[in-house]
């Protein structure tokens, strides 16, 4: 009896083997449910998004080089600009305060040559007073000179009063 | 091969109990396996799903080693599948195995079944072939196995397709099947000498367990590269 069952079951083993494929089968596709369809589904994500952030991170890159190559040009001819600027004022400053250098200069030798005018024609005025004055005295000193006989003493005497009247003057 | 078995008919096909059970039992282990490795699957992994997508990378690059991509890619999932219940199927025999009363046992790795073996190399071979078809159309199909390089090799090539079926199952059988026997005669040692039989068993048992452990995870990528292999050759991708 076991025998006839073993030698049955070596002959035929058909029943077995189609169970076996058939089990198979179904464990192809419950795994492909539960595990190939998700984890190829996941895997192929990952490597799109893995390949998008380097795509994305190369173009930022290219960006931020881009923005600063830009940045450091304008702050290249904002620089030149300045200087540009800077020398600007400084050469109007420069002729500014020539132009007020000069102006004081020539007022001043204005002014000079105005006091010099003025002393001048002060001391002019002062000789021809002093000339005046000086005739007019020497009349006086003849004519008293004139009216008077006088000793030499009385001649001294008289000098002097008159010079301490002038003196007095 | 010559223990007592237990079998049932349906349909007027007669079906192992052992089969039935062991088969069942490994893929059930596989599909919870699969089940709770996936339950949160996000582009950012977690530890679980980092294992099964660790499983599936190797499995992906065993096919990528030997065949181009659209072809690696349509033999994925057969790959995968095929992986895990050998990997399951090969070990499940060293921590687990029943009998019943009438020393008819229940519960081994089912590959370590000649029949599930060559059930599983034939439907390698199914897809190796049918890949070759696919791809080479029937009469280049043909040319491609049979007269490469020349005609007058039509012999060997027969004989070559022969040996590699055999190969294929009988190379997973013989491993599975070995690594169980010695074990069952170390644990029968275990059980002799007036019971001081295992101190001499169990740390020959520790050593042989672990070398089984290696010895199956072995085979299961030894068969799935096998199999890509084989597609490659039917499929003149050489």
């Amino acid at each position: 009896m076991m025998l006839q069952t073993l030698s049955m079951e070596k002959a035929m083993p058909l029943g077995d083997m189609l169970f076996i494929i058939f089990a198979f089968l179904v464990l192809m596709v419950v795994l492909k449910h539960f595990a190939w369809g998700p984890l190829t589904k996941v895997l192929d994500e990952r490597a799109d998004k893995i390949n998008s952030d380097l795509d994305g991170a190369e173009k930022k890159n290219k960006d931020a080089q881009s923005l600063f190559d830009q940045r450091e040009k304008e702050l290249a001819a904002g620089k030149e600009q300045a200087s540009q600027l800077i020398s600007a004022a400084k050469k109007t400053a420069k002729e500014q305060s020539d132009s007020l250098i000069q102006a004081a200069n020539d007022q001043v030798a204005g002014m000079r040559k105005t006091a010099e005018q003025d002393a001048d024609s002060m001391k002019v005025e002062a000789m021809n007073t002093a000339k005046k004055d000086v005739a007019g005295l020497s009349v006086n000193i003849a004519s008293k000179l004139i009216q008077k006989e006088l000793s030499e003493d009385d001649q001294r005497a008289l000098i002097d009063a008159y010079l301490a009247e002038l003196g007095q003057q | 091969m010559d223990e007592p078995t237990s079998t049932f008919s349906l349909l007027g096909l007669t079906f192992t109990w052992t089969t039935v059970v062991s088969t069942l039992l490994a893929m059930t282990i596989v599909v919870l396996l699969a089940v709770g490795l996936t339950r949160k699957v996000a582009i950012r992994p977690s530890r679980g799903q980092n294992v099964i997508e660790y499983v599936l990378d190797f499995v992906r690059g065993i096919l990528g080693d030997q065949l181009p991509g659209n072809l690696a890619r349509s033999l994925g999932l057969y790959a995968f599948t095929l992986f895990l219940f050998l990997v399951v199927s090969n070990e499940m025999g060293l921590l687990l195995q029943v009998k019943t009363g009438a020393d008819v046992t229940l519960i081994k790795s089912p590959t370590a079944d000649p029949l599930i073996a060559f059930t599983l190399a034939i439907m390698s071979l199914m897809i190796a072939h049918g890949t070759g078809v696919k791809v080479l159309g029937f009469g280049g199909y043909l040319k491609n196995m049979f007269f490469k390089p020349y005609a007058a090799m039509f012999p060997l090539n027969v004989v070559e397709q022969i040996t590699n079926f055999l190969t294929l199952a009988l190379r997973l059988f013989g491993n599975i099947f070995a690594g169980e026997l010695m074990l069952n005669l170390l644990a029968q040692l275990a059980f002799s000498l007036n019971g001081f039989g295992w101190i001499a068993a169990l740390p020959l048992e520790m050593a042989w367990q672990a070398f089984s452990l290696l010895i199956g995870g072995i085979q299961a990528y030894v068969f799935v590269m096998l199999t890509a292999v084989f597609t490659a050759q039917l499929s003149g991708q050489e």
